[in-house]
């Protein structure tokens, strides 16, 4: 067993990670967010001139035959840093979709994904934590020789800046089904927000919306999702890391009764705590990808996962502010957008609580 | 990264479960399932562990050289996660897991030569000489007393919560043999190589669990030779604290054990009426709760594996108090679910029905019975090896140093 990041994977690390220290710091992100811009569209072409929108895709396909490893190591990065750039849904998920079509449509556009012409968003949750394909309820009706959707998607990352959506919908089989729409389709209706952790995000309302059938197999659908979760957790994990030294720095340095408050028993057993939950969420997020990688990773093994970096890190962020004291509380510090990004991912693809009982009913 | 799955793993998994299917006894099965705390019942266990030496299975964490197997990590998990879905008591870890490896690392080579064969065949049980009425969680405050006379040393005072002192032939102990300068300086390590030295005496302390698990030792102008000590006179804290990492860190791992436990509370709760309705196992508290046991259960069994092999993470200078903290409280949650899921079953005081080899039937099931035995005697897990408030300290004050 090794659990390693390989040398390669190590140089890949360092290169993005200079990147984001040297222009993404929290100050530019801040400042990001608070623009009109949903994302920095200069940040996603250093993106893939890193080569990561084309990394998980194979050389057949152009891509670069990245390994689930790989994102893993980059996207830890993307936590630290508070990335609000849609990876996770637009190549991850999205690019993943289509490159699992044999449709050339989905052939074509994934080019365009790759090369960074082109966001393709994945539209799923449907509003009750959709934690997987069996719970979507969307329905696709057949429609000459094609298929319309009707009903609403939530939280679609990126969901009124995309070029086109992959949405996930039952077809008149009942079955789970991947659908491609392209934007501004007519019937599409999609109310934009940013999200509590900077990202943006649309509701999107589909009446009688035109779409393509993307002939990707439901255990296909599945493994996409798990490598999607399994990538969201590295970017709690990153988060959560960071969290632990950005507080355990201040109750070093923050002074109350003449004394570092980390001196305090009360203090410091809580940032023990801290670094007990990350232990834990880092040694399953590792293993979980090494599975994964060997493809063994079951389906409880990434709820374990989900659940527990969900569990983990709200508890950390919670432990976190408190520690903080006031300027925990406040918007400036980077402490409390941590947090928001932490819950944000304990609640898509289900909840923490969602994946205990059913850890627990098995 | 990679995680080894070659066929050939699952021809090993078959030889390790073929051999647990034929090679204990009947009695060493019962005290297996009759097992209800880290330490299993005495007797049987030597047996099977006498039973694992002729095998060579019985130290895999240990240097091929000095008796392990030389196994992958791979390879011990299976073992692991195959003894204990054969609910056979585990190995005491005083012997193996601490005063072995100890000698291994600091040991002289006539002091390894001497002691590794017994400790390694089972011949020989060591027992823990570390706490004191007055000093637990700070133990270097300790002050058991050892005077050099010639090549000897006298030993005054006492020791307790020595787990076993009454079936252990050997021990290893903290002696104080200087007052000067800090509390740490003036301690001393040394190897008993008996427990009935003149002047010696063990009287075991009945625990809430209703057995005699722990002892307190007491010395009276106790003469032992110096030729026992492990490092140099007055730097036996060092090679205490050396002992610590592999008493916290543990050698084997412990999630294998935890998450059997929770598959035995689940099979209980399949048969056990909820006052809701229905069985236990279908009430939607009670599959929350056990799938957040378990999955804080699996982030530890993940955590040793990379320990094991190798990572990082076990770098850390706090591991072995991260270790200890997370072990000791799962047992405790583990232990809490199963005693729950017995309720009232597990009032009933059945000290007889659990000796092994009783002919006393339970009242009720083999679960019952266990539950709250188990549930009790973990209370002590989170205060011996160094209290988790200690550990706690010692994981904040890594933080430090971050």
């Amino acid at each position: 067993m090794d659990f390693n990041y390989t040398e390669e994977q190590q140089m890949l690390r360092d290169s993005i990670g200079k990147y984001l220290e040297k222009s993404y710091d929290f100050d530019a992100r801040q400042k990001l967010v608070r623009s009109d811009a949903a994302w920095s569209a200069e940040a996603w072409q250093q993106f893939a001139d890193f080569g990561l929108l084309a990394l998980p895709f194979t050389e057949e396909q152009g891509g670069l035959g990245g390994s689930i490893s790989d994102c893993v190591a980059f996207a830890e990065l993307f936590g630290k840093h508070l990335v609000i750039e849609p990876y996770t849904s637009a190549v991850v998920l999205s690019g993943a979709a289509l490159a699992a079509s044999a449709h050339p449509a989905a052939q074509d556009l994934l080019e365009k994904v790759m090369g960074g012409e082109a966001v393709v968003a994945f539209a799923f949750e449907e509003g009750a934590g959709t934690p997987s394909p069996a719970h979507v309820a969307m329905t696709a009706a057949a429609d000459g020789a094609g298929h319309v959707l009707s009903g609403e998607k939530r939280l679609v990352i990126a969901g009124a800046e995309a070029d086109a959506l992959v949405v996930a919908a039952r077809s008149d089989e009942g079955a789970p089904a991947l659908f491609l729409v392209e934007s501004g389709a007519a019937g599409l209706h999609p109310r934009a927000y940013r999200t509590i952790d900077g990202r943006s995000a649309a509701d999107i309302r589909f009446d009688r919306v035109v779409a393509q059938v993307l002939d990707c197999p439901a255990e296909v659908l599945d493994d996409i999702l798990a490598r999607a979760v399994i990538v969201q957790c590295a970017e709690a994990v990153g988060a959560m890391g960071a969290l632990c030294a950005i507080t355990a720095e201040y109750a070093l340095t923050r002074k109350q009764f003449g004394v570092p408050i980390a001196t305090f028993q009360a203090v410091a057993h809580r940032l023990a705590d801290m670094k007990i939950a990350y232990t834990k969420a880092r040694a399953s997020l590792l293993y979980t990808t090494a599975l994964a990688q060997g493809g063994a990773a079951t389906q409880r093994d990434v709820a374990i996962l989900k659940a527990q970096c969900g569990k983990l890190g709200r508890a950390i962020g919670e432990a976190a502010i408190q520690t903080h004291g006031g300027v925990g509380t406040t918007d400036e510090l980077s402490v409390s957008h941590y947090h928001k990004r932490l819950i944000a991912c304990d609640a898509m693809f289900g909840d923490h609580a969602y994946h205990f009982r059913t850890i627990g009913r098995s | 990264m990679n995680i080894d799955f070659a066929p050939e793993l699952e021809a090993f998994r078959a030889e390790v479960a073929a051999f647990f299917a034929t090679a204990p006894t009947p009695a060493i099965r019962e005290a297996g399932r009759k097992t209800t705390s880290v330490f299993a019942p005495f007797k049987e266990c030597m047996e099977w562990h006498r039973i694992l030496f002729e095998k060579g299975w019985v130290a895999p964490h240990w240097p091929k050289e000095h008796g392990g197997t030389g196994w992958s990590v791979e390879q011990r998990f299976i073992f692991a996660e195959e003894y204990r879905k054969a609910d056979l008591p585990p190995l005491l870890p005083q012997s193996l897991g601490m005063v072995g490896p100890l000698l291994i690392d600091l040991g002289t080579d006539e002091q390894k030569a001497r002691y590794l064969p017994g400790i390694l065949s089972g011949e020989d049980f060591w027992a823990q000489g570390y706490s004191e009425p007055n000093s637990g969680s700070d133990l270097a405050s300790l002050s058991c007393r050892a005077e050099a006379d010639g090549d000897d040393y006298i030993i005054n005072g006492s020791k307790i919560w020595t787990t076993y002192a009454h079936h252990a032939n050997r021990m290893f102990m903290l002696v104080r043999t200087s007052n000067e300068g800090k509390k740490q300086q003036g301690i001393t390590f040394l190897l008993l190589d008996r427990t009935d030295y003149p002047g010696m005496t063990i009287r075991p302390i009945i625990g809430l669990d209703g057995f005699p698990e722990q002892c307190e030792v007491f010395f009276e102008d106790v003469r032992v030779p110096q030729a026992g000590r492990v490092g140099a006179e007055n730097e036996g804290w060092a090679v205490a604290k050396h002992l610590l990492t592999h008493e916290r860190g543990g050698g084997n791992a412990a999630s294998p054990t935890l998450m059997r436990y929770c598959e035995r509370a689940r099979e209980a709760a399949a048969v056990t009426p909820s006052p809701f309705g229905g069985m236990l196992a279908a009430d939607p508290v009670f599959q929350r709760e056990l799938g957040e046991l378990e999955a804080d259960i699996a982030s530890l069994g993940h955590f040793e594996k990379l320990a094991i092999s190798g990572h990082a993470i076990a770098r850390d200078p706090a591991f072995p108090s991260i270790n200890k903290t997370i072990n000791s409280e799962l047992i405790q949650r583990a232990s809490t679910i199963m005693a729950q899921v017995s309720g009232v079953g597990a009032l009933a005081r059945q000290l007889e029905a659990l000796r092994v080899g009783s002919n006393v039937e339970p009242l009720g099931s083999e679960f019952d019975l266990i539950s709250m035995p188990l549930y009790l005697n973990s209370r002590a897990t989170t205060i011996y090896a160094g209290s988790n408030e200690v550990q706690r300290d010692l994981i904040a004050r890594s933080l430090a140093g971050a």
